[in-house]
């Protein structure tokens, strides 16, 4: 028997605009559709209906009885993404969800009661089973309401054996309501016809015929409801017996997490679009610590004023939830790269990955936890910059001050910790970038070019106690930077052993690592 | 590797305070003690709890060296770089502070800890970090531009879970200012509570307190092969080190560390068996 769940989210575009503002939550406050003179309210809180704000009134009626009524404009974009956290949280429960817009999502949830059903409640017989399967199924609807309060969205659950009885059941103030299989004509008899929500010719015309509930309805001939009404009554007639023959038409999953939202007025400053983002980065990290996700790749589009956008991506070094991570590459990205207009709303979109997960040796070297480490190295490339941060690649070619940088991804440790290997005690030297340029006295001494002198700055400077070259490199001669040079190694006076080359063309000299 | 004979032996070492409270720890189980007492001796001693090893193993991380393989550092800091402490090495005009910092982190890198370079002078040689046997893909390199950013960096990393950190803080004068002594205590701390070596290389003192211990570069002699009419050869260095400052050993002991260009170190090796490799 199949069995559809309705998550229904009342006055959505204001459960929307709370998500994102929920410090508008306790004040008298209104979302209004339409321009000018045609604003109309769609939805108010609570403090604004019990002062008679009802939705169908003009911004002007409202503004007449609350003067200082707070008006805000649906805003497609946050109810877009509260849509989608619905979505998300509905994923947790079933895979087999379908979006019927505006706040409400059917979720397929046969045979999921039993995962709700408490270990004392064992069924002994039909009646006994009934009710314990109708408990764990309202335990089902509580566990949602719970998973959408988390995010936000005060939502109401209904679970039956028809989307229609369910839609009906989740409109229902004292969530969650379960209709119990092939009961769904006796629980919508008593209802009022408007919970149908009929067309509103058919409304009309039923209420001049007196028929004031669903079971009215129902009891009447079918025929003779569609030869007078039409398809929508024969329609309205199978509505009203329970009878619902639509199947759940499963949504496929988006491949990205969305979240945005229209701004009131243009924001100029960097801080205060920070301050708004940091509240959209953190639902964006909840719904994919819901779904299992870490973000790798961020995007961000801002709507700019009077028209025009500013679209960036910031690619995360791995993947990571962590919302100041993400803020500080956003901050960092948007001070190298500013929109160059106001900005009226935004869109941030994060392309999800799996976080990394490694199993950690008990007996080897400690492991280093693979999401820490992800969130540390887009930490610190946050701080210093792309290029400064990663794992040191030995390149190919003549040139001592080659080097490359690439990702940090270590190999797991050692399953057993393995005994030291001595270091083959190498002298290093600390390479100079870009080369110090000097000048350099020399002598012929023997037939040989002796180096006597160097002055350069600070330690850079003094008498040659013993130079040692030249030794010749030419690189790259067949392209279009070519290297040839003599390398020296000198060792001053005062101390301190340096390798210093002398260009060819320009016949300069460079000091470019100290031996240390 | 040359160590010059040790006027007196290292004193024992006393308990070690520790910065970080300890919290206490939880009493052998009743089963385990009665298990125990129902044994004969010998069997009693290796029966082990999963919680006796575990704490074991996580001591033994905790409590050991990450030795550089350089003899006269690892005789001097008696065994090596200690985990959970914070010693600096400090040499401004004697050179070879550089190549024991490479030397521990191809001995950490070996023994598959995780390392991290903190390069504050951009100094780094990937080519002759690998032919000094460190492992790379093991290093993270971080390339901070002043003192601040990276003692920042170095705590992140300490916290992290990386064993052996080194803050390398490249030549006189160092860049950007000082840090305050505070963010130095902050860092002795973060690698203690996480086990962490952490090395400070730096050419004046730097660390203050916060630091275990300090070992200071002395003096440096260059070895040349060649002379005369000959060519000469950059054969390697002779690095005097100090124990300036230790918080169990006794200060002032010496001891020298010789290192081999890598051009010349087979040649270098002919003339002088004594030297590391």
């Amino acid at each position: 028997m199949t069995r559809i769940a309705c998550i229904y989210v009342p006055l959505f575009p204001l459960a929307a605009r709370l998500r994102s503002e929920p410090d508008l939550l306790q004040e008298a406050l209104a979302i209004v559709d339409g321009n000018g003179s045609g604003a109309h309210v769609v939805a108010a809180t609570r403090r604004a209906r019990t002062k008679g704000i009802h939705p169908g009134m003009s911004l002007a009626q409202a503004r007449a009885i609350v003067p200082k009524l707070i008006a805000r404009g649906r805003d497609p974009e946050c109810e877009r993404t509260a849509q989608e956290a619905l979505f998300e949280v509905a994923e947790t429960f079933s895979p087999r969800i379908e979006d019927a817009g505006d706040g409400v999502v059917y979720v397929d949830v046969t045979g999921m009661r039993r995962h709700f059903e408490k270990p004392a409640e064992v069924a002994n017989d039909d009646e006994t089973s009934i009710a314990t399967l109708t408990c764990a199924e309202r335990a089902l609807g509580s566990a949602v309401i719970d998973a959408a309060a988390k995010i936000g969205l005060p939502v109401r659950t209904g679970i039956a054996a028809s989307k229609l009885a369910a839609r009906v059941a989740a409109e229902l103030p004292k969530s969650p309501v379960v209709v119990e299989a092939g009961k769904e004509s006796e629980f919508l008899a008593p209802l009022p016809l408007a919970r149908l929500t009929p067309q509103l010719d058919a409304s009309a015309t039923l209420t001049r015929w007196g028929i004031a509930s669903i079971g009215e309805l129902a009891k009447l001939p079918e025929s003779e409801v569609a030869s007078r009404l039409g398809e929508i009554g024969r329609e309205l007639h199978h509505a009203a017996r329970g009878i619902d023959p639509r199947p759940l038409i499963p949504r496929t999953i988006p491949p990205d997490f969305r979240e945005g939202m229209d701004l009131e007025w243009p924001l100029v400053a960097l801080e205060p679009f920070l301050f708004i983002a940091n509240a959209a980065l953190d639902r964006l990290a909840k719904r994919m610590e819901i779904q299992g996700f870490a973000c790798r790749r961020l995007e961000l589009t801002l709507n700019l004023e009077p028209d025009g956008f500013h679209a960036r991506g910031i690619d995360l070094p791995a993947p990571t939830r962590d919302v100041k991570t993400m803020l500080t590459l956003l901050r960092l990205d948007l001070e190298k790269n500013p929109p160059g207009a106001p900005v009226v709303g935004f869109t941030l979109v994060a392309h999800p990955d799996r976080p990394r997960r490694a199993q950690l040796s008990l007996f080897g070297p400690a492991a280093l936890s693979p999401e820490k480490l992800a969130t540390t190295i887009a930490r610190l490339i946050s701080m210093l910059g792309d290029g400064r941060v990663g794992m040191a690649v030995a390149v190919d070619g003549h040139l001592p001050e080659r080097y490359d940088i690439s990702d940090y991804a270590p190999p797991p440790p050692p399953d057993r910790r393995p005994e030291v290997r001595k270091s083959r005690g190498l002298l290093a030297v600390r390479v100079f970038r870009p080369p110090v340029s000097v000048e350099v006295m020399t002598r012929e001494a023997n037939g040989e070019l002796q180096i006597e002198s160097v002055r350069g700055e600070g330690d850079l400077s003094g008498n040659v106690r013993v130079s040692s070259g030249p030794w010749r490199i030419e690189s790259g001669w067949w392209s279009d930077a070519p290297a040839a040079r003599e390398y020296w190694d000198i060792e001053l006076e005062r101390g301190g052993i340096y390798r210093l080359y002398q260009a060819v063309d320009p016949a300069e000299w460079f000091v470019d690592a100290r031996y240390d | 590797m040359e160590v010059t004979p040790q006027p007196r032996p290292a004193p024992a070492e006393p308990p070690r305070p520790s910065l970080v409270p300890r919290l206490p720890e939880p009493a052998l189980s009743e089963e385990l003690r009665r298990l125990r007492t129902l044994l004969p001796a010998h069997l009693a001693s290796s029966v082990t709890s999963g919680t006796e090893l575990v704490r074991a193993l996580e001591k033994g991380r905790r409590d050991g060296f990450i030795p550089t393989t350089l003899e006269g550092v690892d005789t001097l800091l008696a065994g090596g770089l200690p985990r959970g402490s914070l010693v600096e090495l400090v040499s401004r005009r004697a050179s070879g502070r550089f190549s024991i910092v490479l030397s521990a982190l191809s001995a950490a890198s070996s023994l598959g800890e995780a390392v991290a370079l903190i390069d504050l002078g951009d100094h780094f040689d990937p080519q002759l970090a690998e032919a000094n046997g460190v492992d790379l893909r093991r290093l993270l390199w971080v390339r901070p531009r002043n003192a601040k950013q990276a003692v920042m960096s170095a705590e992140m990393l300490a916290a992290t879970g990386f064993q052996l950190v080194v803050v390398e803080m490249g030549l006189h004068p160092v860049r950007g200012r000082r840090a305050p002594d505070a963010a130095w205590v902050r860092l002795a701390r973060t690698a203690e509570s996480h086990g962490t070596s952490m090395l400070v290389s730096s050419p004046y003192p730097l660390t203050g307190t916060a630091s275990e211990a300090v070992v200071k570069g002395c003096g440096t002699r260059a070895q040349w092969l060649g002379g005369g009419r000959s060519p000469r050869l950059l054969a390697g260095l002779t690095m005097e080190l100090a124990l300036e400052k230790h918080r169990h050993q006794k200060a002032g002991r010496h001891a020298s560390v010789i290192v081999t260009a890598s051009d010349a170190q087979s040649l270098f090796r002919k003339q002088n068996p004594r030297a590391a490799g």
